[in-house]
């Protein structure tokens, strides 16, 4: 597991430009935020403008590992080490980030036109930089100190943007979540204080060396895992999740349930591959809550009445999955061939997942902006008049339920394989009640919408473009599952 | 007990006197239902927090709890209130939310058990630890508020005592940390990145607070997280 995330020596030094496109893509997105903080864009052509270059560093940093291999950089700052490295998933993770980054970026003007957003507004700008930066960060980096200083800045800038609305219930919810979080790092942070105590490092690398099973392992895992699980809303924990994106800006709400949640679970499996590499407990306790996750969260969105929540409360049970897949990546005696499938299948469902929830997002915003209703209900009748924001929705939907030929399908098939693999039927049997209830509830929400007998509103008509970024970003996810063996290969790349 | 005598005998009297201080004015600022005077008490455990650390041997945390505890979360919390000049009378003096019995049971059974779980991890898990707390009362310090401290996170409803319950709870890991870690050059920059983000998070916290009483009043800040139709 360990050379999987790129925990070893690197062959090659990097090149005086990938150092440039290094530092462009994490810090280009907070320098363009403060701009746009001093100089709104009103139009999404500045935005696009804006964005080339730091969608032009990612493609660097591509083609530099494609030459190279892993890279890694080290520091010593004043007796204190920071570290980063480059290896095929972060060099994935990276770019995932950049595109829904810049489409939610791009998406925001139109948005903000249309909605009336208050004063407030300008501050999304510099908080989307902070989150997209620290976001960068945290897939490069490997030692505890800067993931923790990444994870904190994106979590405190996270809860700065879904507050920015200024309703009392995203308030109320808003200052829940940071309570909650805060409380989430300083557990994270005990975790680490015990690890820097015992083994006196704080580098991954040198960590993975020196680490021997023990209760010291095992309590600083204990910590580490229920700080990250309360900030990726794993099951029992999540419940802050679904109040916090039901009042907040389109968006702001893509980015959180794509990319935010998705650094803490990041964050926790490379941290318990390096603690706890052969402990058959702790994975099989992740996955049946993942278990109770897929159920409980399709359940509750199957329930409601809400569009949002029903879009928030997918975002828990498709995390079951990822969390059903822990023992199969986690553990003793685990074949090789079972490792592997589990884990292209974990990334590829955690990337289609990031993109179709970011596209579905998109496309519940539009729907919520154009008709002016937020309940299930107030959708009769869109399929009429909004048919593309139904499509978007309807591909996004595809790659949730896991339909050929998207990634969720590739990625639910790799996993699928893993499990049978290693006979665990319950997980297989996970797998297919999730699939069920996401039809469940996505049918339910198609089934308002293609309503003929509604009455005729006035819709609002949407800015340009705000339609084909969504369909952008489902297509992309849908995409992934037939061209999957590019990321595939990357993932698995080098390996020593 | 010629075996506490003899612990207690090789305590410092300085570090013995900024212990007591620090757990004294922890429990003021975590209980008292007069929401200024904890403040008050919040920055006086604060520039405690700075001589703690200039005691363990870390001139330059104490330096950054200067800046950033005293100089600016203490003050995140006075404007919070609406007590920004001294004098001035906030609408927020006190907290007149009641707990039913019940809840208060549970909340000190589960302070009690944190505080024995840190205890035992501190005893057993943690051999070596760089200041043991047989020699360093501070650290005893450390458990009981963070003990103290999550039990009043888990039992208040006011959302204001909750963040300084945050901030006292992350002061006590930061000496747990310190205790555990040593202060190396690695340590002291962990503990100052946490220090930063409790700033920042009591910053966004009080913006939140100010915001809440702006548009809803008094009675928003101990829904506990829930809307209106929520918490009836």
């Amino acid at each position: 597991m360990i050379w999987r995330f790129g925990l070893f020596d690197s062959t090659f030094e990097p090149l005086l430009p990938t150092h440039w496109a290094l530092l462009v893509a994490l810090g280009l997105p907070l320098l363009l935020g403060v701009l746009a903080a001093l100089f709104p864009p009103k139009r999404a052509w500045p935005v696009v403008l804006a964005s080339v270059p730091v969608l032009a560093s990612g493609l660097m940093l591509l083609s530099a590992y494609d030459q190279a291999g892993l890279l890694r950089w080290h520091w010593d700052i004043a007796g204190v080490q920071l570290s980063l490295r480059l290896n095929g998933l972060s060099v994935l993770l990276l770019l995932m980030t950049q595109v829904i980054g810049v489409a939610a970026a791009i998406y925001t003007p139109g948005y903000l036109r249309l909605s009336e957003t208050g004063p407030l507004a300008r501050w999304l700008w510099p908080l989307m930089g902070v989150v997209l930066s620290a976001l960068s960060l945290i897939w490069l980096a490997t030692d505890l100190l800067t993931l923790y200083a990444g994870l904190e800045l994106m979590g405190l800038a996270a809860v700065g943007m879904l507050m920015l609305s200024g309703k009392v219930a995203a308030l109320v919810a808003g200052m829940r979540y940071l309570l909650l979080a805060l409380m989430g790092s300083l557990t994270y942070l005990l975790g680490v204080a015990l690890i820097l105590g015992h083994w006196g490092q704080l580098d991954l690398q040198g960590l993975a060396e020196v680490v021997e099973p023990g209760p010291v392992a095992w309590f600083a895992a204990a910590l580490i895992g229920a700080g990250l699980a309360l900030k990726a809303a794993l099951f029992p924990l999540h419940a802050w999740l679904t109040p916090v994106h039901e009042n907040a800006w389109t968006p702001v709400s893509a980015l959180h349930a794509a990319l935010v949640i998705k650094a803490s679970l990041f964050i926790l499996l490379q941290l318990w591959s390096i603690l706890l590499p052969d402990t058959f407990y702790a994975p099989r306790v992740i996955a049946w809550l993942g278990l109770l996750a897929i159920v409980w969260g399709g359940l509750l969105a199957w329930r409601t009445d809400s569009l949002k929540t029903l879009v928030a409360s997918s975002t828990v049970g498709q995390l079951g999955y990822l969390m059903v897949a822990f023992p199969l990546l986690l553990g003793p005696d685990i074949a090789p061939l079972t490792r592997a499938l589990a884990w292209e299948g974990f990334w590829l469902q955690l990337m289609g997942h990031a993109f179709a929830k970011a596209a579905m997002f998109m496309a519940a915003g539009n729907l919520i902006l154009a008709t002016g209703e937020s309940t299930l209900k107030g959708l009769a009748g869109t399929s009429r008049r909004l048919p593309l924001s139904l499509l978007v929705f309807g591909i996004a939907s595809i790659t949730l339920m896991g339909l050929p030929p998207s990634s969720g399908f590739t990625a639910k098939w790799l996993l699928l394989q893993a499990m049978v693999l290693s006979q665990q039927w319950w997980a297989v049997a996970a797998l297919l009640i999730g699939t069920l209830l996401t039809a469940a509830y996505i049918f339910r929400l198609f089934r308002y919408c293609f309503d003929e007998t509604a009455p005729r509103h006035r819709y609002q008509p949407l800015a340009p473009g705000m339609d084909l970024i969504a369909l952008t970003l489902a297509l992309i996810a849908f995409a992934l599952g037939l061209l999957a063996h590019f990321p595939l290969e990357l993932m698995h790349g080098g390996s020593p | 007990m010629t075996a506490t005598f003899d612990a207690i005998e090789s305590f410092d009297a300085i570090e013995v006197l900024l212990a007591l201080f620090l757990t004294a004015s922890a429990l003021v600022c975590l209980f008292d239902r007069h929401l200024v005077r904890a403040c008050y008490f919040f920055v006086a455990f604060t520039a405690a927090m700075t001589a703690a650390w200039w005691q363990l041997g870390a001139p330059w945390l104490a330096a950054v709890e200067l800046v950033l505890g005293v100089g600016l979360t203490g003050p995140c919390f006075f404007y919070a209130l609406g007590h920004v000049l001294p004098g001035a009378s906030s609408p927020l003096e006190r907290d007149k939310f009641s707990e039913p019995w019940s809840r208060v049971a549970m909340r000190v059974l589960l302070a009690l058990a944190w505080f024995v779980m840190v205890g035992a991890a501190i005893r057993y898990v943690v051999a070596d630890m760089a200041y043991a707390p047989s020699e360093h009362p501070l650290l005893v310090a450390g458990v009981v508020i963070a003990a103290t401290a999550l039990g009043a996170f888990a039992l208040h409803r006011h959302l204001l005592r909750r963040l300084l319950a945050f901030n006292l709870l992350g002061s006590a890991v930061f000496i747990l940390l310190a205790g555990v870690a040593g202060t190396s050059a690695t340590a002291q920059a962990l503990i100052s990145v946490g220090l930063l983000v409790a700033w920042l998070g009591s910053m966004l916290g009080a913006l939140l607070i100010r915001q809440l009483l702006h548009l809803e009043g008094v009675e928003a800040l101990g829904r506990d997280g829930r809307t209106e139709e929520g918490a009836t």
